[in-house]
């Protein structure tokens, strides 16, 4: 044991030594590292539980967000929509105006083109009635007056004569309003005549006048749905018919 | 022969039983490291048995040295 | 290209590597290294005992025994900064205190995975041998730790000495060979020598830590822990199981197996760290350049393993005392 070393003294003071270190180190050392190991691992866990707190609370978060957005979009589809439908509404509204507009302008330019071609084959009428005296007097010469001729010349464009319209006669027409149609614009006169006439033999309370320079010459008096043909071409064409 | 050199030859001779503790040591940790080569997870374990083993089989290569320093110091 | 190379003063490492290597050459020329004596009971530094004790005698200061001042004074000013820093609140300690806690933390789990909930109780022991014998292990590779000390004269195994100052003497080897056999001379005795290289610190430590264990085991199982060693119950009922004699034997075997436990704790470092002592005198003596800086990065290393191998077995023991023993694991774990 000498030559080893061993010594009970040694071996005491050793012990003792270790006693004190271990005293020392687990006093200032260990125990406070350890409650730090604690201390850090408990914050560690509380740190993982307030994310996954904020986790949930973000995921919440995200949802009503979600929530928010589809009701926004939702919300907004309907604006759009109802948007539209009353631009729609709008537009046609717009447009039935413009249309009804445009049908009055029409219908305006229309009465007056009408009016202004009345007012110009009114004009039309005396030259031609000039015109159709001149050429009877080149080719029968003086026979006739020149007032019998003006009023055949009326007589022929306006179907009328001594005070009634020459269709009419011997018919039994009747109907509630009549049309009459003529070659040139009557004068304000025939007019009243062929009124009193047609109002008096058919019944028909109102009449409307037309002027249409196809027909070349007399009256088409249509009553109902019944057309009376006293026209110069419904004549020439019944009368080629007869020839053919 | 005088005795001093029969005792340094006698020390010499006690530890050659070291190779057997070299040996098992050797064996133990080959084993050890292929289990921890197989099965990472289980590390931890595997080094605390190994060193646990390399302890007892390591306390025969001391139980030479042991005797050895008897025989040069001591006998 | 150049600043990425570590430097010190300035000097790139590698020309100070060889600058170091030339003068160790030098050195070893003007001053050849002499193998010391090599013994392994510590040196003593005084002819007269610094007390006596009534029975265990008279008390010599070794230089062992400076080894364990320094290894103390090493280990308070480690408590003082760790205690410093814990203090200062911060749960993340910096520096140097926090390498210590970062060492400890990887020494807490370890036990936290081996003892379960006796870490609390058996931790201290691991941390307090662990870093205990590190410190010690490491104070070998403190510059002049072996090589300052006293001149002894010897009548064998002696040296001549030649004067450097005027107070200070060098051993140089003696003319005409190594061979000091028989020869009157000095002798160098360190001031320090390596605590671990003291057979008894090492018994000492072994002691507690094979007592601590048994005290830890009586703790966790109470007075049948002690039925380990001595099976009273495989005894009473030998007539009914006649096997019950071999677990009594076992039960034998289980104390040699604690003694040889401090048998092969206090040798194992013992052994470990004074084999590195002579492989260092012996390196140092046969090659006296470069060579013993390998040796001594060998002897960090080993001494952290042993360090950390008589506390860890500590530790296991311990643990393996708190589970009980064969059918008592099943009461006292339950």
């Amino acid at each position: 044991m000498e030559a080893l070393g061993l010594n009970l003294g040694y071996l005491l003071v050793q012990i003792l030594n270790f006693a004190l270190v271990f005293i020392v180190l687990r006093a200032f050392v260990f125990k406070p590292i350890m409650d730090l190991l604690d201390k850090r691992r408990k914050s560690i866990a509380q740190g993982l539980q307030d994310a996954q707190v904020a986790a949930e609370a973000r995921a919440n978060a995200e949802k009503d967000a979600q929530e928010i957005l589809t009701k926004a979009q939702a919300e907004a589809n309907q604006n759009i929509r109802e948007a539209t439908e009353r631009a729609e509404v709008v537009s046609k509204e717009i447009m039935a105006q413009a249309e009804s507009d445009a049908a009055k302008a029409r219908e305006a330019a229309l009465a007056d083109a009408g009016l202004e071609r009345d007012r110009m084959l009114a004009d039309v009428r005396g030259q031609v009635a000039a015109l159709a005296m001149a050429a009877t007097h080149k080719l029968i010469g003086d026979a006739l007056d020149e007032k019998r001729q003006r009023a055949l010349i009326d007589e022929f464009f306006s179907g009328v004569k001594s005070g009634e319209v020459v269709v009419l006669e011997d018919t039994g027409l009747s109907g509630a309003s009549a049309e009459i149609i003529s070659a040139l614009p009557l004068t304000e006169e025939e007019k009243e005549i062929v009124r009193q006439d047609i109002t008096s033999k058919t019944g028909s309370q109102t009449v409307t006048f037309r002027v249409d320079p196809s027909i070349l010459g007399g009256l088409v008096v249509k009553v109902g749905d019944k057309v009376l043909d006293g026209s110069v071409s419904g004549q020439l064409e019944s009368l080629q018919q007869s020839l053919s | 022969m005088d005795a001093a050199a029969a005792k340094l030859i006698g020390a010499g001779i006690a530890m050659l039983g070291t190779i057997g503790a070299g040996l098992g040591i050797g064996i133990l940790v080959s084993g050890a490291v292929q289990g921890i080569a197989r099965n990472p997870d289980a590390s931890g374990d595997v080094q605390t048995n190994m060193i646990l083993g390399i302890a007892f089989a390591e306390a025969v290569a001391i139980y030479c040295l042991v005797v050895a320093l008897l025989i040069l110091f001591v006998g | 290209m150049n600043n990425t190379r570590p430097r010190i003063l300035g000097i790139p490492n590698r020309y100070l590597t060889l600058a170091i290597i030339v003068l160790g050459i030098f050195a070893a020329r003007v001053y050849a290294p002499v193998l010391p004596h090599i013994q392994v009971a510590p040196e003593r530094l005084s002819h007269q005992p610094l007390f006596t004790l009534p029975v265990i005698g008279p008390f010599y200061l070794t230089n062992t025994m400076t080894a364990m001042v320094i290894a103390d004074i090493i280990l308070l000013l480690i408590t003082f900064a760790v205690w410093k820093a814990v203090k200062s609140g911060s749960l993340v300690p910096q520096g140097f205190s926090g390498a210590i806690e970062a060492f400890i933390e990887v020494l807490y789990n370890m036990t936290e995975s081996t003892a379960g909930k006796w870490t609390k109780k058996i931790f201290p022991y691991f941390g307090a041998i662990t870093l205990l014998v590190l410190v010690v292990n490491w104070t070998e590779l403190i510059p002049g730790v072996d090589t300052i000390g006293i001149l002894e004269p010897v009548v064998e195994h002696g040296n001549p000495i030649e004067q450097v100052t005027s107070n200070i003497y060098t051993l140089i080897r003696p003319e005409g060979g190594t061979d000091s056999d028989h020869a009157a001379g000095f002798t160098l005795i360190g001031f320090v020598r390596t605590l671990s290289t003291d057979l008894n610190f090492t018994v000492a430590l072994a002691l507690i830590s094979v007592f601590m264990t048994q005290v830890i085991g009586f703790q966790a199982l109470g007075p049948g822990y002690f039925s380990k060693f001595i099976n009273i119950s495989a005894l009473w009922n030998v007539f009914n199981k006649p096997m019950g004699i071999i677990d009594f034997a076992v039960g034998l075997l289980e104390i040699v197996s604690e003694i040889s436990k401090i048998l092969s704790f206090s040798f194992r470092l013992f052994g470990n760290i004074f084999a590195g002592t002579v492989l260092l005198f012996v390196i140092g003596t046969l090659v006296p350049v470069l060579a013993p800086s390998l040796f001594l990065m060998l002897e960090i290393f080993v001494g952290l393993i042993q360090a950390f191998v008589f506390g860890m077995l500590t530790m296991v023991f311990m643990s393996l005392a708190t589970k009980g023993h064969g059918d008592h694991e099943e009461q006292h774990d339950h």
